[in-house]
């Protein structure tokens, strides 16, 4: 049992994790920076605790000032959101060594994910595809002899990469040993580690995630797929369920999968597999696993009816799975906008004071924000401000009803990227369903030969 | 490929907020050159952050750096206003009335004393010197000596011995001696 859980984070996420908690009936502590002494996760917690000076290193990133705040206070659980400390591992066991519960899942399995050679070959044993590819390359004749076997184009990731970062595309072997070294450099430069390894690249492919929740006692199950293709420099933007990609059929074959590796590695908590699927030919392979709970979660929520938050809540706290997979039903479609402070064109952050605002409401509308009139975004932390989620019977009506909300939400006084959603819900490739990574590009250069052609 | 999560970290936690020396030159509000100019002061001094406020413009230097890597340096325009408050931990904060508070620079439980049934380090109307301990901030089972920055009067304690006190949170009020 745990009964007062200290939120190792901030913003819309810190939000939702206090919600969930005060609705299972547990007690909150929030923390905060100086720069976030206003903020509403600080306000609506039952308890709050300043852990340090603005920048994150020093206060959402300072582990001895966590701990210390949950000791002051009495909690028992740390729930560490998304982003921060959230996957780190050694953070998780110093929780555990000081007697509070980490609301996630083992350190090992951190570590495990952690390593994408680990996890690549880990979750291939388990019975989940993986694209061809190479251990770790460390010397020229290894990668010559991994490049000749996998094939071209290629691409050649940082083991302790992830999240679309440490990444080379390579096409050919001409340019094989020079990708090669700077990879590694990039690699050492951001991860303090330069090992690389190599995988078959797949242009322009879907990205597909099934989400799974396992008690550790022997319970799993999983909660449907998301599709997440629209990105921008491996930043996801707009994320639905279910994905259009996908039968009935192969959702649950890989959900299927998924579950079965999950039970098979002994994981614990909410995480999700995320998967590239080749446009081409419809085939899903195992990119990497997520070991927290993610952004997108709530489209998944509004599907499945489940309340993953308070389900992984739960769990820490001993319970077993609340649900068996015949109780999960995909229902309708939902989508979710993720509204960032930013410049729409140079996408620069654009922090500042809210002079006004409203939020958009209505049926089939949730919108998770921790934004009010007169709050100022900060300059130190990450630009995301709300999301917009709607659920709907159809997809159809689930793209009316975001056309619907998105012109009813009004933010003064900073800029953001709602316009962007405005243009690719509008897109007719987004109508029809036809979205890979390059979605964005392709609208944007759509945009251009239009504004071309009166002047012809 | 992950989701937009939020922050990485950020920039070293050392900042420097030199006050005079950037109104040197009025007219030259943060052309070129005086950037080139902070840029070079942010590199010579092996700073994470520089931020100047002239004239009611303000600029702000910072470099990322990434774990053993080359540095580089950002430059982050802000827009004021930025009500972030700017107290860094220990330094002693000046108040309107004259006198200042030294706040803590940890999250912890706050003692008065080197043991339980000790004698206080100090009381109210005591002088200590600069480097003198005044207290103890516990943080994870560590006892972190907090000093003096320099020769004082304490007028008050601000929290009871025992107490969970939070980063920034004043301990004592004190006057300059």
């Amino acid at each position: 049992m745990i009964h007062k859980v200290l939120v190792a984070n901030r913003g819309e996420i810190a939000l939702r994790v206090i919600r969930a908690c005060h609705e299972l009936g547990l007690k909150t502590v929030a923390v905060h920076s100086q720069a976030d002494a206003e903020a509403l996760h600080v306000r609506f917690a039952d308890e709050s605790v300043c852990i340090g000076p603005p920048p994150a290193t020093a206060s959402y990133l300072n582990i001895a000032a966590l701990i210390s705040a949950a000791e002051i206070t009495g909690a028992d659980a740390v729930h560490p959101g998304y982003g921060f400390l959230a996957e780190n591992a050694e953070f998780a066991e110093v929780c555990e060594r000081c007697g509070l519960t980490f609301v996630g899942p083992q350190a090992e399995m951190m570590r495990l994910m952690g390593d994408k050679v680990r996890a690549r070959r880990t979750m291939s044993e388990a019975g989940v595809p993986v694209l061809p590819g190479s251990g770790v390359v460390d010397t020229e004749q290894e990668i010559g002899a991994a490049a000749a076997l996998i094939g071209y184009p290629l691409i050649i990731k940082a083991v302790a990469g992830g999240g679309g970062r440490g990444m080379k595309i390579v096409d050919g072997p001409g340019s094989l040993l020079r990708s090669w070294s700077t990879a590694r450099g990039e690699a050492k430069a951001a991860f303090g580690n330069p090992s690389v390894y190599l995988e078959r690249y797949v242009e322009r492919p879907r990205h597909i995630e099934i989400q799974v929740i396992a008690d550790g006692q022997g319970h799993v199950a999983h909660l449907g797929d998301r599709e997440c293709s629209i990105q921008r420099r491996h930043q996801k933007l707009l994320e639905e369920a279910p994905s259009v990609a996908l039968t009935t059929a192969a959702r649950e074959a890989l959900g299927r999968i998924a579950t079965d590796a999950v039970r098979a590695i002994g994981y614990t908590s909410a995480g999700t597999l995320e998967f590239l699927m080749d446009t081409r030919d419809g085939r899903c392979y195992f990119m990497e696993m997520n070991t927290r709970i993610q952004v997108e979660h709530p489209v998944t929520e509004m599907v499945t009816g489940i309340d993953l938050m308070q389900e992984q809540l739960r769990i820490a706290g001993g319970s077993a799975l609340s649900l068996s997979q015949a109780d999960v039903q995909i229902r309708g479609h939902a989508i979710e906008c993720r509204i960032n402070a930013e410049d729409p064109r140079s996408h620069a952050p654009s922090p500042g004071r809210i002079t006004a605002l409203h939020l958009p409401g209505g049926f089939g509308v949730r919108v998770d924000s921790a934004l009010y009139s007169g709050y100022t975004v900060p300059p130190h932390y990450d630009s995301l401000i709300a999301k917009l989620v709607v659920h709907a019977p159809t997809r159809r009506e689930a793209i009316a009803r975001m056309q619907r909300v998105l012109s009813e939400f009004v933010v003064e006084g900073i800029c953001t990227n709602r316009d962007l959603f405005q243009r690719i819900l509008a897109f007719e490739d987004f109508a029809a369903g036809r979205l890979d990574t390059a979605f964005l590009e392709r609208m944007e250069r759509a945009a251009a030969s239009a504004a071309e052609e009166p002047s012809r | 490929m992950a989701a937009k999560e939020p922050p990485r970290a950020m920039a070293g936690a050392r900042r420097a907020k030199p006050r005079g020396d950037a109104s040197d030159k009025p007219s030259d509000a943060y052309g070129m050159n005086e950037i080139r100019r902070l840029a070079k002061l942010l590199d010579r001094y092996d700073l994470s952050e520089l931020e100047v406020e002239h004239l009611g413009q303000r600029i702000r230097l910072r470099r990322e750096r990434p774990a053993g890597g080359a540095s580089n340096v950002a430059l982050v325009p802000t827009t004021p206003p930025l009500a972030t408050p700017q107290t860094a931990g220990t330094a002693p904060r000046p108040e309107p009335d004259g006198t200042t508070l030294i706040t803590s620079p940890f999250v912890g439980t706050f003692y008065r004393a080197p043991t339980p049934e000790g004698t206080p380090f100090v009381e109210a109307g005591q002088t200590a010197r600069k480097g003198q301990v005044l207290c103890i901030v516990e943080a994870m089972k560590l006892m972190n000596e907090i000093e003096a920055d320099t020769d004082c009067r304490i007028l008050d304690v601000l929290v009871k011995n025992g107490d969970p006190v939070e980063f920034g949170q004043p301990l004592f009020k004190i006057t300059l001696a």
